[in-house]
């Protein structure tokens, strides 16, 4: 159990005090419009969302997942990181394309691209989806820090999730996504600071980087520097064909939209710059710091592993990251730490609240219940919703508990794995249609559940490995969705034309850039600048 | 005509070209390179600052290719993006477009 000083506890409050005070101050501009209370008005610098995207995915349960890992894999266990390297591609591909759709959300996108009853249900399906998820998410990074108040205080599990969410719900009711926006940025500068002080001290600790290394190898544990070993194609702990899926998934991922969880969050972000260069700049730069952050808290994450010559258990090897800090800190700046974590849990469990509340409010009220609701109405109805997903996010995290990880991994990688190409095959591919999408959401759904729970339990098919089940459900879904996509017609060509010509997306579609020609929408208004730019020249 | 085009008229500027497979390519390296560079270098291994230096001269590169094209996309979209706001706004509302 920590013990605070009182200036620990000044630490503490001042910081709450600092993110509440966020809410009041930003409160009036969250009320202007839906777009503000959501989006910020569309107008941020490239700097302001990408420390936002920085910041939401530093969340209290990664350093407890991202711990584990390099303490029994070492640096290898860095590879994990690159499950956020989907922006590479898609700061430069579908970062711009959804940018150029103006869509608020990823729901929205839907019936831009889609026509139709399709269309409909396939953002009605996704607000839904979302609206659960976000719930689900905030649950399992609240019970995160649950885990870490118990852990520091003896604090019942629900204690810490209750609390600092609900602390956190007030600034997002207030003042939306401004007051979201603006919080992330102080909270990402505080927490990069932090990281960065933690591993300092850790490596003090030690004796500096070079003691580690030295350190190790007396261990016999040199390969912990190593993140190349592999053991086999498939086989031992370190299989090539993990690495390989761990490698082509998210970077091709970045083709399309919503490939990965994250990427809801970052559409928000996307949308919230003030225009496509900003947004490709936001996402890229935004993950270029999570990739940072993880690679400066391996070497915290190995100082405590030769500090405690490896003897951690895979439970207490989570909290190694926040052993450190409140074990190595001096007095004083315990508080700061804890501030930080507290930066850490709030920065994205805001975030996800007003996510949630967005697709319950921009496609589920205001487009399906209310067409004609004010903007006034949008924002109250807005503020409901928050409370709602902040509700919803308590009944996840007590059935959540104490197996973050595993719920991790079945909730982010393979929930979403029968899904991956279609959500590629949507920007790429013109004659990929409503029903093909929306047939391999709810095929993946099903599937998923039986590849990962219930045909393993019954000894039908083995346990895989994680990434086998990944590409086992891909397979196994896109059997279903392709026969649907070329069993039923595409798309409204007029709709096509129309988002061809809007968001020039990138990939297979010949057929729908010839009818754009046709009807003079594209060549024509090419030729047309030409000759009047040749004209010019000339002149 | 060089390889790498730096100055794009907003028609050009629209299509899929070299430039945006460059930097699609150079993108994933960059932060792979900058990742595990990052990761060694802070325990002083040698290998570690080859990756890093690598992974920065990747990123710059893609920078310097990219920057140019998608600044012009940007600009010449800025003043189609009202009109298409408000077709938004009709179909939240269910309404036609104008």
């Amino acid at each position: 159990m920590v013990e605070f000083a009182p200036l620990d506890y000044f630490w503490t409050v001042a910081y709450l005090i600092l993110m509440i005070g966020c809410g009041a101050v930003f409160y009036r501009l969250g009320k202007r419009s839906g777009a503000d209370f959501f989006l910020a008005g569309r107008g941020l610098p490239w700097w302001i969302p990408g420390t936002s995207n920085f910041a939401t995915h530093t969340a209290t349960d990664t350093p407890m997942w991202f711990s584990g890992l390099v303490y029994s894999k070492g640096l290898y266990g860095v590879w994990y990181s690159l499950f956020a390297g989907w922006c590479a591609i898609s700061a430069w591909v579908s970062t711009r394309i959804f940018r150029r759709s103006l869509a608020g959300t990823q729901a929205e996108w839907q019936t831009l691209r889609f026509s139709g009853l399709g269309a409909e249900l396939l953002r009605g399906w996704m607000a839904g989806w979302q609206v659960a998820l976000s719930m689900f998410v905030a649950g399992w990074v609240g019970i995160a820090m649950g885990n870490v108040c118990e852990y520091l205080f003896n604090w019942p599990l629900w204690y810490g999730l209750v609390i600092f969410s609900t602390l956190c719900c007030a600034y997002v009711i207030a003042a939306g996504y401004w007051g979201v926006i603006i919080a992330d940025v102080q909270q990402g500068i505080t927490m990069f600071i932090v990281i960065i002080l933690v591993s300092v001290w850790a490596a003090m600790a030690v004796g500096g980087p070079t003691q580690i290394v030295e350190a190790l190898r007396e261990m016999g544990q040199s390969e912990m520097l190593n993140p190349f070993r592999t053991s086999g194609f498939v086989d031992g702990d370190y299989p090539l064909l993990w690495l390989i899926t761990m490698i082509i998934v998210p970077f091709l991922g970045g083709f399309g939209m919503a490939t990965h969880f994250d990427w809801f969050v970052e559409a928000q972000r996307i949308q919230s710059a003030k225009n496509v260069r900003d947004a490709s700049y936001s996402i890229w730069w935004g993950t270029a710091a999570v990739l940072f952050r993880n690679a400066v808290w391996a070497l915290a994450v190995l100082a405590i592993f030769v500090i405690t010559r490896g003897e951690l258990s895979a439970e207490q090897a989570q909290l190694a990251w926040f052993k450190v800090g409140f074990d190595y800190f001096p007095v004083g700046m315990v508080g700061f730490f804890f501030a930080a974590i507290l930066a850490i849990h709030i920065s994205s469990i805001g975030s996800i609240l007003n996510l949630g509340s967005m697709y319950a409010t921009r496609d589920l009220y205001h487009h399906y219940i209310n067409p004609k609701a004010t903007e006034k109405k949008v924002v109250w109805v807005g503020r409901l919703m928050t409370l709602v997903v902040l509700v919803g996010s308590f009944f996840f995290g007590i059935m959540i508990g104490k197996d973050i990880v595993e719920w991790l991994f079945f909730a982010l990688w393979l929930m979403v794995a029968g899904t991956w190409l279609p959500n590629i095959l949507q920007v790429i591919w013109w004659r990929f249609n409503a029903w093909g999408y929306l047939s391999a959401w709810i095929a993946n759904l099903g599937v998923c559940w039986l590849v990962v729970w219930i045909l393993p339990s019954f000894g039908i098919i083995p346990d895989f490995p994680d990434y086998i089940q990944f590409w086992l459900l891909i397979l196994l879904v896109a059997a279903v969705y392709i026969p649907i996509t070329f069993l039923t017609k595409p798309d409204d060509m007029d709709k096509l034309v129309k988002v061809y010509v809007q968001t020039r997306p990138i990939g297979f579609w010949g057929p729908v850039k010839r009818e754009a020609e046709r009807r003079g929408l594209l060549q024509a208004r090419d030729k047309i600048v030409m000759v009047a730019e040749k004209q010019i020249k000339e002149e | 005509m060089s390889f790498i085009k730096r100055s794009w008229e907003p028609h050009e500027a629209e299509e899929w070209t070299r430039e945006d497979w460059i930097a699609i390519v150079l993108s994933p390296l960059s932060y792979i390179f900058l990742t595990i560079g990052l990761a060694m270098s802070v325990f002083l291994l040698t290998l570690g600052f080859v990756f890093l230096i690598l992974g920065i001269i990747m990123t710059v590169i893609m920078f310097w290719v990219i920057d140019p094209k998608i600044k012009t996309i940007s600009t010449e979209y800025e003043k189609k993006q009202k009109q298409y706001l408000e077709d938004l706004e009709h179909i939240q509302r269910w309404e036609e477009p104008e």
